[in-house]
């Protein structure tokens, strides 16, 4: 036996544990559905994690079925942090990242436009070249959109070429919310991100571009919300390029 | 640096180099400077506008509807909700 593996006593590394940030409002139909996907995703792929619902006060009983879910799968592993009302996402996220015990945090949405599958190959990206960020991108090569028209692909495609040329950022789905970070970078980035809204997920890419960390992105399907209905009107267009200009000149 | 002032550092220096070969600081040949200058800043325009157009409809084409996705979905869900179910979750 070679002196090497006598001493080569742990190389483990310290284990890596994900926490998923599931904001809620009115999700009852879609919330034991979501945490089913996520924690059959996470026991096939052997891997460490818990579940952080900050529900905003739903009134549909979000938080009942939440405390089901507690009964099923354990209060190690799915965590109701409510709060008292509709207080933004931004601060849910913040709110959120206080309660988790992981040293990695995923954001998605709870509504199965994003789907728990491509988590493990975030995960594995991740590893591979220790990214900071891991930003999943409906926009490469293997992504893509279910339940979009025309015109909705068009206007998509012009605000994500708009946004592109103007800001040129790390990643190629500016405004896509289904990411992996690693807890401090979250954090980091919550200190410095102003933009509410749409604006928001755009500007926490950008501002990671600024701050150097480090993007990798994985290509997702996207299946468009199935009981609630997307709005893109002209309202959220003009938004939308408010926020782009803010970018450009700000950041 | 903000991307605005990269911008608009990029556009200062491209402004600066053009009046420079319109007043004669640079020298040029004749053809260049009667035929091609005067034309330069709108070939510009356009070429960034094709590029754009092409981009945006490349892309547009390229993007995919992923069905597979939905389908995979919807079973996924009825699973889930019998299995919860059984578990004595609400499901509605």
């Amino acid at each position: 036996m070679s002196a090497h593996s006598v001493l080569h006593i742990d190389d483990t590394p310290m284990t890596d544990k994900y926490s998923v940030l599931l904001p809620t409002y009115n999700e009852r139909e879609n919330l034991p559905i979501i945490v089913y996907l996520l924690e059959k995703t996470f026991s096939q792929a052997n891997i460490d994690w818990e579940i952080v619902i900050i529900d905003d006060a739903s009134p549909d009983g979000t938080q009942d079925v939440a405390r089901a879910l507690i009964n099923v799968y354990g209060e190690d592993k799915i965590l109701l942090r409510p709060r008292s009302g509709k207080l933004g996402l931004g601060t849910a996220y913040i709110y959120g990242m206080q309660h988790a015990t992981g040293n990695f945090i995923i954001i998605m949405d709870a509504d199965f436009s994003h789907h728990p599958k491509f988590i493990p190959q975030f995960i594995r990206l991740q590893k591979q070249h220790d990214y900071d960020i891991v930003s999943g991108t409906r926009y490469r090569p293997g992504g893509g959109v279910y339940g979009w028209d025309f015109r909705r692909k068009l206007v998509s495609r012009g605000a994500n070429f708009l946004a592109s040329t103007m800001l040129r950022p790390n990643a190629s789905d500016l405004t896509g919310s289904f990411r992996l970070y690693k807890k401090h970078v979250l954090a980091r980035l919550m200190e410095v991100t102003v933009s509410k809204g749409y604006v928001f997920q755009m500007e926490m890419i950008v501002r990671a571009r600024q701050l150097n960390f480090t993007v990798g992105e994985v290509p997702i399907t996207f299946v468009d919300r199935l009981y609630g209905e997307s709005k893109m009107g002209v309202s959220e267009i003009v938004q939308y390029a408010e926020g782009v200009w803010r970018l450009f000149v700000t950041v | 640096m903000t991307r605005a002032t990269e911008a608009a550092t990029a556009g200062a220096i491209a402004l600066v180099i053009y009046i420079a070969a319109w007043i004669g600081v640079i020298p040029l040949p004749q053809t260049f400077y009667e035929q091609i200058l005067p034309v330069l800043p709108w070939w510009s325009l356009v070429s960034f506008g094709a590029y754009s157009l092409g981009s945006i409809g490349y892309h547009l084409m390229t993007f995919e509807d992923c069905p597979g996705a939905y389908q995979e979905l919807m079973g996924q869900i009825q699973e889930a909700k019998i299995e919860l179910s059984a578990k004595g979750v609400p499901i509605s």
